[in-house]
C-alpha cells in the first residue's frame, strides 16, 4: 500500500505521539515517585544517588537508613512496592544495633505513593549488576557454603527445611529473599561487595570463595522463601 | 654545614623508609582497636568478649570464644589470634562459624583488634 503526501502526516502524527506517550511514563512516574520521596522526607534516612558515602566505620556506624542508589539492582519491583505501603522489619535488630530491637516503625506510604516511590526507587541502578546469571536453587551446593564452609547463617535469620526462622539476629533477613531481591544482585554484592558497601560488618569472601562457589550460594539464597 | 645537612636529610629518609616498611607501605593513621572489635566481632563474641553476642542464639551450633577467661586466651599466642582472625576458624582447628576476614581487615585493624582482646583477657598469651 502506498501512502499520498497527503495522507502520510495524517498517520504519522498520531503515531508519533503515541510513542512519545509511551516513552514519556516511566519517566513521569519515576519523576513523580521522586517527588514522594523528597515530601516524605525518605531524604533524612536514605540517598539515592551513589557512590555509596560510608568509607569509614564511624560513618557507617551514624547511617541511619540503608543507602538506595542501587535499589533498582537489589530489588524486585513488586516486592518494593507491597512492602513500601506496609512495611515489616528486615532486621531483627535496629540498624547498628547489638541490643535494640527493631521497633518495626518505618513510615507507611499510601498505596499509590508506594507505587510512585517503587517506580523511582527501581530506576535506580549502579550499571554493575549483570542480568540474567543467577537462578533461585536449593541446590545442595549452595546449601554447603551458606551453612558450612562460610556460614552466613551465624549472622542471618533464614527457614529452615520445615520453614521455621533461625540463624542469627545481626544481619537482614533472608525469609523471603526469593520475592524481596534481585538473584543477579546478591552475586554481585557477593563479588565486588565494595561498591555496594564499602565498610560493612560483614566479611568479604572475594577472594575466598571461587567465583562457582559464589554463584552457587548466591543462587541459594535467591530460593529462600 | 652542607655536609651535616645533607647527613640530616639521608637520616629523614631513611627513617620514613622503616616506617613505610612497618606499616606496609602505607601510612596509618591510628586504628581504634576497641571500635573495629565493636564493629565486627561483638556481633558474636559479646561487647564484652564475653562469647554472649546477640548472633549466639541456640541454632548457633558453637559457642564463641570468650575472651576474659585468661586460662584459655594464655594458650594462644598473638600470631595464633591474627592468623585465626585472618583465616578463620580453621586456621585454630575450630568452627567455620568464625569465618576469615583477611579480606575486609587492614593488617593494622588485626594488630589493633589482638592488642584489645589481650586488654579483655589481661593477659600477654603464649610467649
Amino acid at each position: 500500500m502506498n501512502f499520498t503526501k497527503s495522507m502520510q502526516p495524517r498517520l504519522t502524527l498520531p503515531l508519533g505521539v503515541v510513542c512519545l506517550s509511551l516513552l514519556a511514563l516511566p519517566g513521569q512516574a519515576q519523576a513523580a515517585g521522586e517527588q514522594v520521596f523528597n515530601d516524605k522526607k525518605c531524604t533524612e534516612c536514605h540517598y539515592t544517588k551513589g557512590p555509596s558515602k560510608e568509607n569509614t566505620i564511624a560513618e557507617k556506624l551514624a547511617q541511619k537508613g540503608p543507602e538506595l542508589w542501587y535499589a533498582g539492582d537489589k530489588f524486585q519491583a513488586p516486592w518494593l512496592a507491597k512492602w513500601l505501603s506496609d512495611p515489616k522489619p528486615i532486621r531483627p535488630l535496629k540498624m547498628n544495633s547489638l541490643t535494640e530491637k527493631n521497633a518495626g516503625d518505618h513510615p507507611k506510604l499510601s498505596e499509590a505513593e508506594a507505587k510512585e516511590v517503587s517506580e523511582f526507587l527501581m530506576g535506580l541502578k549502579s550499571g554493575q549488576v549483570k542480568a540474567g546469571v543467577i537462578t533461585p536453587s536449593s541446590s545442595v551446593k549452595g546449601k554447603q557454603v551458606f551453612a558450612k564452609k562460610m556460614p552466613c547463617s551465624a549472622c542471618h535469620p533464614f527457614p529452615d527445611s520445615d520453614g521455621k526462622v533461625t540463624g542469627g539476629l545481626t544481619a537482614p533477613t533472608f525469609v523471603g529473599a526469593k520475592e524481596r531481591l534481585n538473584p543477579d544482585w546478591i552475586l554481585a554484592y557477593m563479588t565486588n561487595p565494595k561498591l555496594f558497601k564499602p565498610v560493612k560488618s560483614m566479611p568479604v569472601f572475594t577472594g575466598i570463595l571461587k567465583d562457582k562457589e559464589m554463584e552457587d550460594v548466591s543462587s541459594y539464597i535467591a530460593n529462600f522463601q | 654545614m652542607l655536609k651535616s645537612s645533607k647527613t640530616l636529610l639521608a637520616g629523614v629518609f631513611l627513617t620514613t623508609g622503616l616506617l613505610m616498611c612497618v606499616t606496609g607501605g602505607r601510612a596509618s593513621a591510628a586504628v581504634d582497636g576497641e571500635q573495629v572489635y565493636q564493629f565486627y566481632c561483638a556481633q558474636c563474641h559479646g561487647a564484652g568478649g564475653k562469647g554472649d553476642g546477640p548472633n549466639v542464639t541456640p541454632s548457633m551450633p558453637v559457642t564463641p570464644r570468650n575472651f576474659t577467661k585468661q586460662e584459655d586466651m594464655n594458650k594462644l599466642s598473638d600470631l595464633d589470634i591474627q592468623n585465626v582472625i585472618m583465616e578463620g576458624g580453621p586456621a585454630l582447628s575450630k568452627s567455620p562459624m568464625m569465618p576469615p576476614w583477611s579480606q575486609t581487615l587492614s593488617k593494622d585493624e588485626v594488630a589493633a583488634m589482638v592488642a584489645h582482646l589481650r586488654k579483655l583477657c589481661d593477659c600477654k598469651g603464649k610467649q
